[in-house]
């Protein structure tokens, strides 16, 4: 197994541990962060505890790194499987329920017009693209 | 708004298969998932055991590795679920798989609920009214 697979399967195992008990770190974080979270925690209840949303936070972003760094060995080994702008945006229409799921053909045609403008465009900036062709025809 | 996004077995097949006609339409659904991941907006994968059993999903088998690294979680057909799906499975008639199905989508927590599979109208049986987007591959 290539060393890479190890650390993958490694992060996901620590990830998916029942193991919740808390240490004290010696990592560093700035004090305005620091503060900013304990006013959210207090006044906008985004969480329970400091704890627990530093902890979700770096848990997302570490599920979010590992999910990439797979699809990304995945793209190394299977360039055929990568897909396209247009192929993003009409997967989140169907995840999303989004109207225009079931008019693939116009997700296509406006991922097209938008990369000649945007090359950095967003699946979700395609679907805006999409929604504001269809109200202008409307 | 959070979202769960759950599989059936021919989406597992397609997900887990570089040569499946549909692969590729599935690895764009996981690679949405992992952009919003990144956005930390609360958007999760899963698969009920039973739909694992029937895919022949095996966790321990390395044929299995590329699936397993995604961060699809298990459904287990505990006893609650085990109940659900027994009372789904007689009142629609769904296979055990689906009727496990239909009892993930009855008790998920999420807000909204995705289902990617190759039966939509089994889907929308096991749902029971319970609203779901349906994602037809």
């Amino acid at each position: 197994m290539p060393a890479d697979d190890q650390v993958l399967d490694r992060i996901n195992e620590l990830l998916d541990s029942p193991d919740l008990e808390t240490t004290n770190t010696s990592m560093r974080i700035p004090n305005a962060l620091r503060e900013a979270a304990a006013l959210a925690v207090r006044e906008l209840g985004v969480a329970p505890s400091t704890t627990v949303l530093t902890s979700n936070a770096l848990r997302a972003a570490l599920e979010a790194v590992v999910m990439q760094a797979v699809l990304d060995r995945h793209y190394e080994r299977y360039p055929q499987t990568r897909p396209a702008l247009a192929d993003l945006a009409i997967a989140a229409a169907e995840l999303d329920g989004h109207p225009l799921a079931g008019q693939p053909e116009l997700i296509r045609r406006s991922a097209g017009e938008v990369q000649q403008r945007h090359p950095d465009a967003s699946p979700e900036d395609v679907l805006l693209w999409a929604e504001a062709l269809t109200s202008a025809a409307a | 708004m959070s979202r769960i996004i759950l599989l059936d077995n021919e989406a597992v097949q397609a997900l887990g298969t570089p040569g499946h006609p549909k692969h590729r339409r599935l690895i764009a659904h996981a690679q949405v998932v992992a952009r919003r991941k990144a956005r930390t907006l609360p958007i999760s994968v899963a698969i009920p055991t039973a739909v694992r059993v029937e895919a022949g999903w095996d966790r321990t088998n390395s044929a299995w590795a590329f699936v397993n690294q995604l961060r699809i979680a298990d459904v287990p057909l505990g006893t609650k679920h085990a109940d659900a799906a027994a009372a789904i499975r007689k009142r629609t008639g769904v296979s055990v798989a689906d009727a496990h199905l239909g009892a993930a989508i009855q008790g998920a927590e999420s807000d909204h609920v995705t289902v990617i599979t190759s039966d939509p109208r089994d889907m929308r049986a096991a749902a029971e009214g319970r609203h779901i987007d349906v994602v037809t591959i």
